[in-house]
């Protein structure tokens, strides 16, 4: 009997719900309408109340945290920036003031920034901070690079800060200049009453964006943050009144919950999902939209997906082998099978995004369509430039007005050019490296199968899976027999570690905006390089080693950030990556952020005000939040 | 034998349904070798296209045929289930009864060991041994941990019947008989666990290609070999329920079903025929 | 009675040596890993962001010894072992420098709470009417349950809440599909929150019974018709004694028997397909958070995680065995 009356209960209890659900918001005591809802692709948090986000771990720093709570001297948007500047000083208020021989920082503080809590922001703040991270560099997950590189840190006076450097170094601002994120800066008045400050949780945050943390959950799914009363007296305020009132950032599940939950208008911003998911949503709910109106409705990241070898391996070292292994993939078919066509693809060590066409991709388009490579039998010309324009074309029957038909439209939404599929010159490449086929098996030189197995990041990034999957189907085909591994993302130290031969990962990430290439290539100096086998930190894991890079280097190292000739140097190291193809380049890494303008317009969008990147866990979306408005007077 | 079956074939219409069902789905498992396609190949069909005379179970975003497949997929996964249930079955029954009958040192032995067994909770049991084989890690891998994983639960309920059949008088008749008790347990306790043996291994299967699945979907086995798992993992991957995509699904999910409704209606059918009494019981209502 | 104490104290020791032995295995397990956490940790953080290589290699050194990793394996273990012993099991690696117990307490009532609901739920509806398929073989109602039952139990945890996740938040969207509550709800002790838990659970319960009823059901009704062939319950039917007696009294009490020792077991079956529900729902429960550590790398939490079930476990197959023995006088407890 008793089981009957649970049963009714439970019964009773679903009947309840469905009332309770229909008049209750989504949010408890919170307008729908004041609150702008986002993904925070971290998940759940793990241990939500620590708001201390100079110390290394895994998640809680984009619930909201960087996004609108914290807030440093520089931004480079990876878009076109607000107004169509690139570059925005924040805390800071002008550019970096280096002296000429690179080795001393000037930089002057924009005055009347108030802390959340009332206290006015000052130089002895960003002091502080930089001080506090050197003395822990254990502790603090920039605290090693400021003990690396700093020698003192001083304020003359509540404005101006003076960085006295180690060594010369004319990318020193790098870690105060946000893309996605870069190094916080931390209210002196709260953590020096701690003993401890890498073992403060920070809660609550005091915050110097425009925004403060309202409520989040103890389970760590949800943070909520409000406008700040005097939002004016934050450096955001230069641009206007922030729209939302209240900004949640929740953990929405899986790929499919996150097109349900939009569907029903209760998350408006999707981080990411499937391309299949953000096509059938786009399809079917009217006020979601992506970054461009039609296809490939993504957001191209200034991130480069590509095949990482691991160059130090015996099979990988020859150049011709890994020419070989790219003229063996069929691009489109990549492109089809992971992004099902909405990838923005490139040929080369640069991400086809932002501003980058103008600065690489469109000057460089002549060298591609004239560089040869000697196969041992033949020259040939390996690049295809109308890749891009067939794809569209490919697409355009089950797509239709969702494809665009102008060229420009078409290199920016699909890219331009790659590696024409060409098995016969791979196959000539291979024999000149001095492998041989036996029976449709490619053997090494020195008598062994040549395998590959390529690592994908499972759990976390499907889109790779598919890509690799696709590619160790081709390789295989072509008699290099190859297989995928998909890893959890624990498992990914395999590629640091060099136990990985090939990896679906990049190694390449820039600015976005800005030209210069030091926010990676500089890692890729040998002076880096560990020894095979042995622990590789970040970025150049496809451990490339050549004199000629280095130099390139070396002479990024010694000119301004803004210096044209730097544009000229990160095409010479474009032209060296195609020659030596260190790595494969695949295309951008292409977001699938989907908004919903149910409560909220105002989004950046590739054709009408590309002003930032839309994937809510930039720290560079802050700026998105003076242009939101609420979607009509409900 | 053969007279058996067909006994149970007429009087039986559990049996004789489960039968058919059964029999279907090995068709479907041994249509794999019929297959135009290698099980791993993508992109050799049109995407996405819904059922129909060309592709009866459509097919899918990856490209390949949903009931080809299908063939690969509900093979492994039956060869999978039957070879953790067979082993882990075997297991169960000796140290079950053995437990439950000698009693003594040798129980609590046996149940210190079951014990430890039973508390350990598979799932990241399961992982963790997926993070140590990594690249090795096989399906006969798989099998054997999940085997050795899988018998202590069922061995506990085993011996919780033998405990109750060493007092029964029955036992005692045995003893002073003079059977050993190696025949005791073989031929006069057995038959008693028999049904519960078959009821568990029903559950055996189910359990193991359910942790198989839920392994699979978040991406913890070898994704290249096509099981029931592996299927819903690559749909996952893209996100076919949202994108309308539901026969990459619904068809290796109704499939499972089908497969593990026709083992349980044989299971069923097969208790009651190794219990001659409600065998006769049953055919009276048949007749 | 001396015969009984003397049995609890055995059992208890037993008790001891399991969790000993259990442990001990998911200590050495979790460090025969190749998942190296200070990796995991630097992949982490230097994700999207710049990273000087210079100072990645200065903070992994720190790391290691922040972490408490150094020491060889042996000397770990007696770390390890120090702290069990005050219910401690270290810092959270994922969450540093919270401790592992504050993570796992967190979670614990979510966990406990979504599994004893749904596992009561499943093992009486399971058991009230497999005994009743098992004792009326030829109601014909009670064989469509029973293949209804047995149907729906084969279907993997994992589908099955996504199958009742699209059925209640897609299709017909009246249910909440994430969460433990209402975002924005404080916690505490109004009727609101209570409303909003209950809310919440109805899904991952609904889909835990869906799939558990049915193993409940073809063990009961196994045993029952086993049981119904017994001579004492065809005695009775002869003797007249009203049927419903016969079931409750001659039938299912036995039979109960043998579910109740499978529920005190099943635990850490049940603890499977609970994990995999909270994650499709999103609910804060430990699965969620073994997952979690998992992916992160964090062995710390992984050892509690697995720590704690061993012990919950193992201390209700005590409770039950210590209890049967009461029930049952058939099973002595020399």
């Amino acid at each position: 009997m008793r089981i009957l009356t649970a049963l009714s209960l439970a019964l009773g209890g679903l009947v309840l719900g469905q009332q309770a659900q229909a008049a209750e918001d989504f949010l408890a005591g919170i307008p729908r309408n004041q609150v702008l809802i986002a993904e925070n692709p971290e998940g759940t948090v793990t241990d939500p109340s620590n708001f201390n986000l100079w110390v290394p771990k895994p998640n809680g720093t984009s619930t909201g945290l960087q996004q609108l709570c914290m807030d440093t001297l520089w931004y480079i948007d990876p878009d076109q920036g607000l107004n169509g500047k690139v570059w925005d000083n924040s805390l800071a208020a002008d550019k970096p003031q280096y002296n000429k021989d690179f080795n001393e920082m000037t930089v002057k503080l924009r005055p009347g920034i108030m802390w959340s809590d009332g206290v006015e922001f000052t130089a002895d703040d960003v002091v502080y901070t930089v001080q506090t991270l050197m003395a822990d560099p254990g502790g603090f997950n920039d605290g090693a690079r400021m003990a690396a590189n700093v020698d003192t840190v001083s304020a003359p006076d509540k404005d101006t800060v003076v960085f006295k450097l180690k060594k010369p170094n004319s990318r020193f601002h790098a870690a105060f200049t946000v893309r996605w994120s870069a190094t916080w800066i931390m209210p002196k008045h709260v953590f020096e009453k701690q003993e401890k400050p890498s073992k403060y949780n920070f809660n609550p945050p005091v915050c110097l964006g425009s925004y403060k943390l309202k409520s989040f959950d103890p389970n760590g799914a949800w943070f909520i943050w409000q406008r700040r009363d005097d939002w004016q007296k934050t450096t955001l305020a230069r641009f206007g009144e922030p729209g939302p009132n209240y900004v949640a950032y929740i953990d929405p599940g899986p790929p499919d919950k996150r097109v349900i939950l939009q569907q029903n208008h209760q998350l408006d911003i999707i981080h990411d999902t499937s391309p299949e998911g953000a096509f059938a949503l786009i399809k079917s709910s009217p006020t979601s939209h992506g970054w461009f109106k039609g296809f490939p409705y993504a957001h191209p990241d200034p991130t480069l997906p590509m095949v990482v070898l691991n160059d130090q391996l015996e099979k990988f070292k020859n150049p011709d082998v890994r020419w070989a292994l790219a003229l063996l993939i069929d691009m489109k078919a990549v492109d089809m099978a992971s992004y099902r066509g909405a990838a923005t693809i490139s040929a080369i060590d640069v991400p086809p995004t932002g501003t980058y066409p103008h600065y690489y991709f469109e000057p460089m388009e002549q060298w591609l369509k004239d560089f040869t490579i000697d196969t041992g039998k033949r020259t040939i010309h390996p690049y295809d430039p109308n890749m891009g324009k067939e794809i569209a074309d490919m697409l355009r029957p089950s797509m239709g007005a969702a494809i665009p038909k102008d060229p420009q439209a078409i290199a920016a939404a699909f890219g331009r050019g790659w590696w024409k599929q060409d098995p016969q010159a791979a196959a000539e490449l291979l024999e000149k490296a001095g492998l041989k086929e036996i029976g449709g098996k490619w053997m090494l030189p020195d008598g062994t199968p040549f395998t590959i197995t390529i690592s994908t990041e499972g759990d976390n990034r499907p889109v790779m899976t598919r890509a690799g999957s696709i590619i160790a189907q081709q390789w295989t085909q072509a008699g290099i027999d190859s297989k995928i591994d998909a890893l959890p993302t624990a498992m990914w130290s395999n590629m640091f570690n060099g136990q990985n031969e090939a990896t679906m990962a990049w190694t390449v990430e820039t600015w976005g905006g800005h030209p210069d290439l030091s926010f990676f290539l500089d890692s890729w100096h040998s002076q880096f390089l560990s020894d095979p086998g042995k622990f590789q930190p970040p970025r150049n894991w496809q451990r490339w080693k050549d004199p000629e890079l280095d130099k390139i280097i070396e002479q990024i190292r010694a000119i301004d950030f803004d210096d044209p000739k730097g544009i000229e140097l990160g095409q010479d190291f474009v032209k060296l990556a195609v020659k030596n193809m260190p790595n494969i380049p695949l295309m951008s890494y292409n977001v699938f952020t989907i908004m919903d303008s149910t409560y909220w317009t105002g989004y950046p969008s590739a054709e009408t005000d590309p002003y930032t990147d839309p994937v809510p866990n930039w720290g560079n979306t802050k700026y998105m939040m003076v242009k939101l408005k609420p979607a009509g007077a409900q | 034998m053969l007279r058996i079956l067909k006994d149970l074939f007429r009087y039986n219409r559990e049996f004789s349904l489960g039968a058919i069902l059964i029999l279907l789905v090995v068709a479907i498992s041994l249509a794999s070798f019929l297959s135009p396609y290698p099980s791993g190949m993508q992109y050799v069909v049109p995407f996405d296209a819904p059922p129909s005379w060309d592709h009866p179970f459509g097919t899918n975003s990856r490209g390949q045929d949903v009931f080809w497949q299908l063939t690969f997929a509900i093979r492994n996964s039956l060869l999978f289930g039957t070879a953790v249930a067979l082993l882990s079955r075997l297991i169960a029954i000796v140290v079950g009864l053995t437990s439950g009958y000698v009693g003594g040192m040798v129980d609590s032995v046996l149940m210190s060991i079951n014990d430890t067994f039973v508390v350990f909770p598979p799932f990241p049991i399961l992982v963790l041994v997926y993070f140590i084989f990594k690249d090795h890690m096989s399906w006969a891998l798989l099998a054997v941990a999940m085997a050795c994983l899988g018998w202590a639960y069922d061995a506990r309920l085993i011996r919780s019947m033998a405990l109750s059949l060493r007092t029964r008088e029955f036992t005692t008749q045995s003893l002073f008989s003079g059977m050993s008790t190696g025949q005791i347990l073989a031929e006069e306790h057995l038959p008693y666990v028999l049904p519960i043996v078959f009821a568990t291994t029903m559950n055996n299967i189910n359990w193991s290609i359910g942790l198989e699945v839920t392994l699979s979907v978040i991406g913890f086995t070898n994704i290249d070999t096509p099981t029931i798992g592996t299927m819903i993992y690559w749909a996952n991957q893209h996100t076919a329920l949202v994108a309308g995509v539901w026969w990459w699904i619904a068809f290796p999910v109704g499939l499972v079903i089908i497969t593990f409704v026709g083992l349980y209606l044989l299971s069923v059918s097969m208790n009651e025929y190794i219990d001659p009494r409600s065998r006769l019981s049953g055919m009276g209502g048949a007749a | 009675m001396a015969a009984y104490a003397l049995y609890v104290l055995r059992r208890s020791g037993q008790f001891v040596l399991v969790v000993f032995v259990g442990i001990n295995i998911a200590f050495f397990v979790t460090h025969a890993t190749p998942i190296d956490p200070i990796t995991a940790a630097i992949a982490a953080a230097t994700r999207f962001s710049q990273a000087d290589p210079q100072a990645v290699q200065l903070t992994r050194e720190a790391l290691r010894e922040l972490y408490g990793l150094q020491g060889n394996l042996w000397q770990q273990y007696v770390v390890f072992w120090m702290r069990v012993a005050r219910a401690d099991f270290g810092p959270s690696l994922s969450a540093f420098p919270t401790p592992v117990s504050t993570l796992i307490w967190r979670a614990l009532p979510w966990t406990f709470g979504l599994l004893s609901v749904a596992t009561l739920i499943s093992w009486g509806l399971g058991n009230l009417l497999g005994g009743l398929a098992g004792y009326y073989r030829r109601n014909v109602p009670l064989k469509l349950v029973g293949v209804v039952a047995s149907g729906l139990q084969p279907i993997p945890n994992y589908v099955m809440a996504f199958i009742v996740l699209v059925l209640f938040g897609y299709v017909w969207p009246i249910l909440p599909i994430t969460g433990s509550s209402q975002i924005n709800l404080p916690q505490g002790w109004t009727l609101a929150y209570f409303q909003s838990v209950f809310q919440h659970a109805l899904l991952p319960v609904l889909s835990l019974v869906l799939v558990g009823t049915g193993a409940w059901f073809i063990g009961m009704r196994a045993l029952v018709s086993n049981i119904v062939t017994e001579d004492y319950v065809a005695y009775a039917e002869l003797g007249g004694v009203d049927r419903w007696r016969i079931l409750i009294s001659y039938v299912m009490r036995n039979a109960l028997l043998t579910q109740v020792t499978g529920l005190a077991l099943s635990l850490g079956l049940i603890f499977n397909g609970a994990v995999i529900t909270e994650v499709v729902f999103g609910y804060p429960g430990l699965g969620n958070l073994l997952i979690r550590a998992v992916y992160a790398g964090d062995y710390s939490l992984v050892i509690g995680i697995a720590s704690t079930s061993i012990i919950a476990v193992a201390f209700a197959a005590l409770v039950i065995d210590l209890v049967l023995p009461l029930l049952d006088p058939r099973v002595r407890v020399a």
